[in-house]
Order: C-alpha cells, then sequence, then structure tokens
C-alpha cells in the first residue's frame, strides 16, 4: 500500500508536501521511505545541520543534498569553552566555504560554532553568495574587524549579523570603521550582534546604521559603546524588541533622564542584556519597561548587587530567562520565585570564581526557592558552593518537568554539607523524576552509584558532563550501557579507562563524540578502539608528545572520540595522535 | 551522524550504516562487575599521581601555570566558565594575585595565534624560554646584538597606542602596562 501511495503521486506533489515538514528529524525518516522519496527530499532539503565539520565531508555533503540554502556546523568539542582543547587543534571552515561557494551559490545562511574562520573566508562569503542573508559566528575565532568589513560592504541583503561570544580580532587602530562598510542604501538588517567586541565602534557608522534599517528588532552593543549614547540609538529604533547595553560607570542625572523617556519610547522591548559595569543608580530607568520582558540577562552586570536585583527582578513579572550573578543571592531567588510565575530558564553564574571562600550568600536553598514557586522551570545552570541531597531531592520532586539540569558546585568533590556523604542519590534523585531530562552536569563528590542512576533512568539523557567522579571503569560502562539517547559524553578527570571504553565501543558509533581528559585511558586501548571501530575516528590529544614513547600505563592527556563518514581528518596538528599516525611511524 | 538534526541521532542514510555495532557488541559480554574490587586501590593512587602529573608534566604548564594550593586543580578551566565571562571578572580582579592577563601571541607565516598568560611570567627571560616552548624558532633576547638571518626571530609587541615596538625597550612593569599583543618577527626584517 505504502508503495503505491509513493509511485502514485507525481513528484512534484511530494516535494510539495515535503516543503512543509522542517524538522531535519522528520526530514531524515521521510529519507528512508524508499528510494524515490530519498530522491525527492535530497533535491528539495533546504537547511542541513552538521554537529560536527569531522563528521562528514563537504563533497559528502554537496553530493547528497545539492541545493542547500541554510548551512549550520559545529566545530571544536564543547570543552573547549574551558580551555581545555589546545590551540590549533583544527575545526577550520575554510574548506567548507570553499566547496560551498562552487555549489550553493544560493546560500543564505552559514552558522557556526567553536570554528576557526579566517578574514580571508569572510571575504569569500561576502562574494560568492548573491542573496547572502544570515551570518551566525558563535564561539568563534580567526578573523578581525577587516572580514568583518567585507561581510558588511558585500552582502546587500544582509538581515542578521551574530558574532556571540566570538573572539575577534581589531588589526588596524581605526578598527571601529568596520561598521561604516555597510553602504548608505543598505536597509535590510534585523539583527546585529557586536557583543563580543574588545574594540570602539564608530558610533556615527553605527547610529546611520541604526537609524536607516527600519527592520531592526535585535541590537546587542559591546561594552566601548556608553550608556549616555544608547538614548540616541533607542530613539532612532523605538521598535527594537531585544536590546544589550554598553557601560556606563557613573551616574549622571542627565542621562539618566535621558535614558528612561527613550525606554518609555521602546513598546516592544522584551529582552535585555548588557549592563556592563552600569551604576546602579542606572536601573531605574529600565523600571518602565520591566513588566514587558520575558529575557534579562546580567552576567556581566559585575556592579549591580543583592538588593539593586531583587528590585529589578521583582518588577519583571513575565520574565521567562534570566541569567544572572550570585550577587542574587538566596533572598533574590526567593523574590524571584514569588514574582515570576513564568520563569522556564535560570543561569547563576559566580562572580568570584577562583576565590576560596564564598563571597555571598548564595546557597542550594536560592535553587530550591525557585524549583518551588516557578513551575515551568526546566532549564537550569546553578554555580554554587554547597549542595545537599535533600535540597536535590525537593528539587527533582518540584520539578519533575526539568529538561537540562547543570549544577557546579565550585570545589571538585564537594560532598553533601550536611551529612558529609555522597551526592550519589541527590542526583539519582534528579534522573529518576525528570523523565524528559536531556541535558546533565554533575558536580561534587559522586562515586559509581550516581552513574548507575544514571544508566538506569537516564532513558533520554542526550549529553552528560562529568568531572572529578566516579570510582572505576563501572561508572562509565553503566552510562555507555545504559543511556540509549546518549550524543555526547564529556568527561575530565575521572577514574574511567580502557575496559569501560573498549566494551562499549560500538556504543560510541551511536553517538556524537565523546570526551576524556585526565582519566585513565591508555594509548594502546586508543590505537585498539581506533582499529575495532573503523568508522571512529580516535583522537589523542597529548602536547607532551608521542604518547607511545611513554610507558604503557601512562594515561593519554585527552581523548577525543567521533564517528565519522569521512574517514581521518587531513588536518591534525602535530599534538593529536592516531592509530594511523603511530602505524606509520612504525613502517618507517 | 555528520547530518542529523539536534535532537536526533542519524537516520540520514547519508551514513545508513548497515549495523556495524553488531561485531563489536560480542566484547561487552565480558565485562563485568568485580573491576571495582580489583581495580579501586589503584584507581585511588594513580589519580593522585595524575592529578599531580597531569598538571606539572605537560607543556600546557607554560601556559597555565600551576596552582599554589593543592585543592585548586587548573584554575582557568575549572570551574566550567565561558571565557567571555571570565574576562568579564578580569576587570574586577586584577589586582588579586592569583589574576592572569592573557594576551594573544603570533608568529609570522602560522595563521593561528596562541594565548600566553603574562602574569605567569618573571620577567623578559621567562617570557622567551616560554615562548620558545610555543613556537618552533629560536627568538633572539633583547639586547643581544642584532642578527640578520632568518633563522633567527625576534619579538615585538603592539602596545596600547598601536605602535610596534621591541619587547624589553621598558622595564617589565611598564611592559605588563602597554602591551596589546606579541609578534614574532623574523630578525632580518627589523
Amino acid at each position: 500500500m505504502k508503495m503505491m501511495m509513493g509511485s502514485s503521486f507525481p513528484e512534484e506533489v511530494l516535494e510539495h508536501v515535503f516543503s512543509f515538514i522542517e524538522r531535519d528529524k522528520d526530514r531524515n525518516a521521510i529519507s528512508t521511505v524508499c528510494q524515490s522519496w530519498y530522491e525527492i527530499e535530497r533535491w528539495s532539503r533546504r537547511r542541513v545541520f552538521v554537529g560536527n565539520c569531522y563528521a562528514v565531508s563537504p563533497a559528502i555533503l554537496i553530493k547528497r543534498f545539492p541545493d542547500v540554502r541554510c548551512l549550520e556546523l559545529k566545530g571544536k568539542p564543547h570543552f573547549a569553552d574551558f580551555n581545555l582543547v589546545p590551540e590549533g587543534w583544527g575545526a577550520y571552515v575554510a574548506p567548507w566555504i570553499a566547496a560551498a561557494s562552487s555549489a550553493y551559490p544560493w546560500l543564505e545562511e552559514i552558522r557556526l560554532k567553536r570554528m576557526v574562520i579566517s578574514d580571508d573566508t569572510l571575504e569569500l562569503i561576502s562574494k560568492s553568495f548573491k542573496n547572502f542573508k544570515v551570518l551566525v559566528l558563535s564561539s568563534c575565532e580567526g578573523f578581525s574587524t577587516e572580514g568583518l568589513a567585507a561581510i558588511a560592504a558585500n552582502c546587500r541583503n544582509l538581515r542578521e549579523l551574530d558574532l556571540r561570544e566570538s573572539e575577534v580580532e581589531d588589526l588596524n587602530q581605526s578598527s571601529g570603521h568596520w561598521l561604516s562598510h555597510f553602504p548608505d542604501n543598505y536597509t535590510s538588517l534585523v539583527s546585529l550582534n557586536i557583543a563580543c567586541l574588545n574594540s570602539e565602534v564608530n558610533f556615527t557608522a553605527l547610529e546611520r546604521l541604526v537609524g536607516r534599517c527600519p527592520n531592526l528588532r535585535n541590537l546587542r552593543l559591546n561594552r566601548a559603546v556608553p550608556l549616555d549614547k544608547l538614548a540616541i540609538l533607542l530613539r532612532r529604533a523605538p521598535q527594537l524588541v531585544e536590546l544589550g547595553t554598553g557601560e556606563a560607570s557613573d551616574l549622571r542625572p542627565d542621562v539618566f533622564s535621558n535614558l528612561l523617556g527613550a525606554f518609555s519610547g521602546c513598546k516592544e522591548l522584551k529582552s535585555l542584556s548588557g549592563f556592563w559595569e552600569v551604576a546602579p543608580g542606572y536601573l531605574p530607568g529600565v523600571y518602565p519597561i520591566c513588566p514587558r520582558l520575558t529575557s534579562l540577562n546580567l552576567s556581566y552586570a559585575t556592579t549591580i548587587q543583592s538588593s539593586d536585583l531583587i528590585k529589578l527582578v521583582s518588577q519583571c513579572q513575565n520574565l521567562q530567562k534570566l541569567w544572572v550573578l550570585d550577587y542574587i543571592e538566596d533572598l533574590g531567588l526567593e523574590v524571584l520565585a514569588a514574582s515570576c510565575k513564568d520563569l522556564r530558564e535560570l543561569r547563576v553564574f559566580p562572580s568570584e570564581p577562583y576565590g576560596v571562600e564564598p563571597n555571598v550568600l548564595l546557597t542550594e536553598q536560592g535553587l530550591v526557592s525557585v524549583s518551588e514557586g516557578c513551575p515551568k522551570l526546566h532549564s537550569v545552570l546553578y554555580f554554587c558552593r554547597q549542595m545537599s541531597n535533600d535540597a536535590l531531592r525537593t528539587i527533582a520532586r518540584n520539578r519533575p518537568n526539568m529538561t537540562r539540569f547543570r549544577l557546579c558546585i565550585i570545589e571538585p568533590r564537594t560532598p553533601d554539607y550536611r551529612t558529609l556523604q555522597s551526592l550519589d542519590g541527590g542526583f539519582g534523585a534528579i534522573v529518576e523524576h525528570c523523565k524528559d531530562l536531556r541535558r546533565l552536569s554533575l558536580s561534587g563528590l559522586l562515586t559509581d552509584r550516581v552513574f548507575e542512576y544514571i544508566g538506569t533512568y537516564g532513558k533520554k539523557l542526550e549529553m552528560l558532563s562529568v568531572a572529578f567522579a566516579g570510582d572505576s571503569d563501572l561508572g562509565l560502562h553503566h552510562v555507555l550501557s545504559g543511556c540509549e539517547n546518549l550524543r555526547k559524553l564529556e568527561i575530565r578527570d575521572c577514574p574511567f579507562g580502557d575496559k569501560a571504553l573498549l566494551a562499549n565501543a560500538a556504543k560510541l558509533e551511536t553517538m556524537r563524540s565523546l570526551w576524556m581528559s585526565s582519566c585513565s585511558v591508555s594509548f594502546g586501548a586508543c590505537k585498539l578502539l581506533g582499529q575495532k571501530m573503523p568508522m571512529l575516528n580516535v583522537e589523542v590529544i597529548d602536547e607532551r608528545g608521542p604518547p607511545d614513547s611513554r610507558p604503557e600505563s601512562c594515561p593519554v592527556e585527552k581523548l577525543y572520540v567521533y564517528r565519522t563518514v569521512s574517514g581521518p581528518r587531513f588536518d591534525m596538528p602535530g599534538f593529536v595522535w592516531t592509530k594511523d599516525e603511530d602505524s606509520a611511524l612504525g613502517l618507517s | 551522524m555528520g547530518i542529523t538534526s539536534e535532537q536526533h541521532s542519524s537516520a540520514s542514510s547519508i551514513d545508513s550504516s548497515s549495523d556495524p555495532c553488531a561485531a563489536a557488541a560480542t566484547s561487552s559480554s565480558s565485562f563485568c562487575a568485580p573491576i571495582q574490587s580489583n581495580n579501586s586501590a589503584r584507581f585511588d593512587l594513580s589519580t593522585d599521581l595524575r592529578l599531580g602529573l597531569s598538571i606539572s608534566s605537560s607543556c600546557y604548564n607554560d601556559l597555565f601555570p600551576t596552582p599554589t594550593t593543592t585543592t585548586r586543580v587548573q584554575p582557568l578551566s575549572w570551574p566550567p566558565i565561558r571565557s567571555i565571562l571570565r574576562s568579564a571578572h578580569l576587570d574586577k580582579t586584577l589586582d588579586h594575585k592569583q589574576a592572569s592577563l592573557f594576551i594573544k601571541i603570533y608568529m609570522e607565516g602560522i595563521p593561528i595565534g596562541r594565548k600566553l598568560n603574562l602574569f605567569a611570567q618573571d620577567g623578559y627571560d621567562s617570557l622567551i624560554t616560554t615562548i620558545a616552548h610555543m613556537f618552533p624558532t629560536t627568538i633572539l633576547c633583547p639586547g643581544a646584538d642584532r642578527v640578520h638571518s632568518d633563522k633567527y626571530h625576534v619579538l615585538t609587541y603592539e602596545d596600547k597606542e598601536g605602535d610596534w615596538m621591541m619587547v624589553g625597550d621598558v622595564p617589565w612593569e611598564m611592559f605588563l602596562n602597554n602591551v596589546k599583543r606579541l609578534k614574532i618577527t623574523r630578525a632580518d626584517r627589523c
């Protein structure tokens, strides 16, 4: 019957039907129905997401999907965010853009995460795609404001330029002038995020750009744009929906009243961020718009303390997302829980991450309060210095709808501060009660038992981050053998080794990647894994030199394993070692 | 696999494997519980050793100095905070002794720069030694006789005004206040 239906529809009809199906997962399913659906689907696929740029080659991608308009690529492992991946590791986007520039002339969107992109590549993007609209560079590096100038000068239809948390060099002194490369008749900008730029921006160019783009909705400035000039921008763009401010350390009454007036005129504003070094006295300036805000990011607001945060947060009754420093303290989170019933996502970052003693009164109690007061809360990232199993159990019972739970107790291997027991039971309760949990980060004192709980209950878990935990191979074995939907596993400083890794070699092919650093894996096991599983790239990162120059028992520094359909990569730096390199050395 | 959605593993036929897992799966049955009791002592020991070793024996150490207290492990990779947030904190913590001053260092002909913590250096000598570990070249020390050869390199820096200067032209403390980035340049081009 299905076969009949498949063959009786004209291709054009099926193609039209398929055009309504957007999720990659559904499109992947369609393509496995039969040969003709596979063909129709691949010709009509416009968006492609590649979760690991080394899992497939540009040539394979282009052969399979000949007419892509939106390309999203991810590069380095997640732990690169925390300085664990050496510089020069790879994730260069140049081969992808070179291939796309000839194969996809109608490419409209490029979204990159943790990749290295040069100014030359940015220039190639700006000149290759006639209808280019969206460039998102998230945690990328390798480029400067000169590359941005090329994008500004050549992409006439650009709607979005988002630099997220990228590292942008400014190679000449007039670097702020890149903004003036947007042509005078360019008006299509919808979203501009330059919050990560360290350099000054040319305010005149910025003001003119903001003024002539009537569809501008999102504007995230960097800290170099002083608050006293913000009012000018807001008056030119009262239609803004998302705003990231610059910095202002001195409170000036004239600036304040000007700002208050400008904010009152922004009727659409729903999201605020920035506030670098902002004098707390400026905060009442945003009170008028607080009831409308759904998103507030104060994680750079290093000058705003508890009482000011409490006044601000208590007025944001429709808040759905809050990122904040731990200056908010337990008391502030209690107010948050009482005021913001629509809260879905909470991130609390440490204000003094490297201090040994607590500088604020932020404990497990703050998170317990929010879990009680905010029924829609489902995503949490929480840095604190003490935790208890009771608190974790309460949170788990309060919020079974939790999908992302990341807890970082700053001092490694911190036990339950009341009982001095491990936190196995508490995290066990989280995985047991939160049936839809997709992402989990563990911290504190943990034995193999917590991994048994995770393997038993974490059936929907997709990403797990582990540090300073476990006692033996058994811990890793529980996770790899139990978590059916695990796609990414990252581990550091845990006593997991060869046995668990080799026994679950087949599991690794069902996952996107595995990262293990400062664990107990030997180079011999890595080579064996690579030989046993030809679809896996098993890469050892060791900056001390060839791993086989050390005793077999000496564990490798870092291991990164990922599945791939394109074989070993060609751009491995000298500190990455694989089985192939080793065998080549052996032959010579 | 390569091409999938964020929510889903591979159903795409770009990598439609005919279950290559089957061959490897046989070995998983040999995995058994007693590992824990057999090896726990060894693991505990090796963990302790490794935590010390992994810091001191790697050349990572040149970039990220060994913490002075044993309770702090690799202060810049733990706790896990993104770099942009770390730099937001940097301004506040510059007075603290454990603070770091990261700048980028480039070498002619090498497209990718590396980061270096200047606060981990005692002075110019230790800076040169550290850089010698990071880049494959011999760097002439400040004040040494100028040798015109492409085998040797000199260290230059961009100061706050945007001018490129020879490293060593001012006292170390003044250098720390002025330096924006470092570049290794061929000696014969100076």
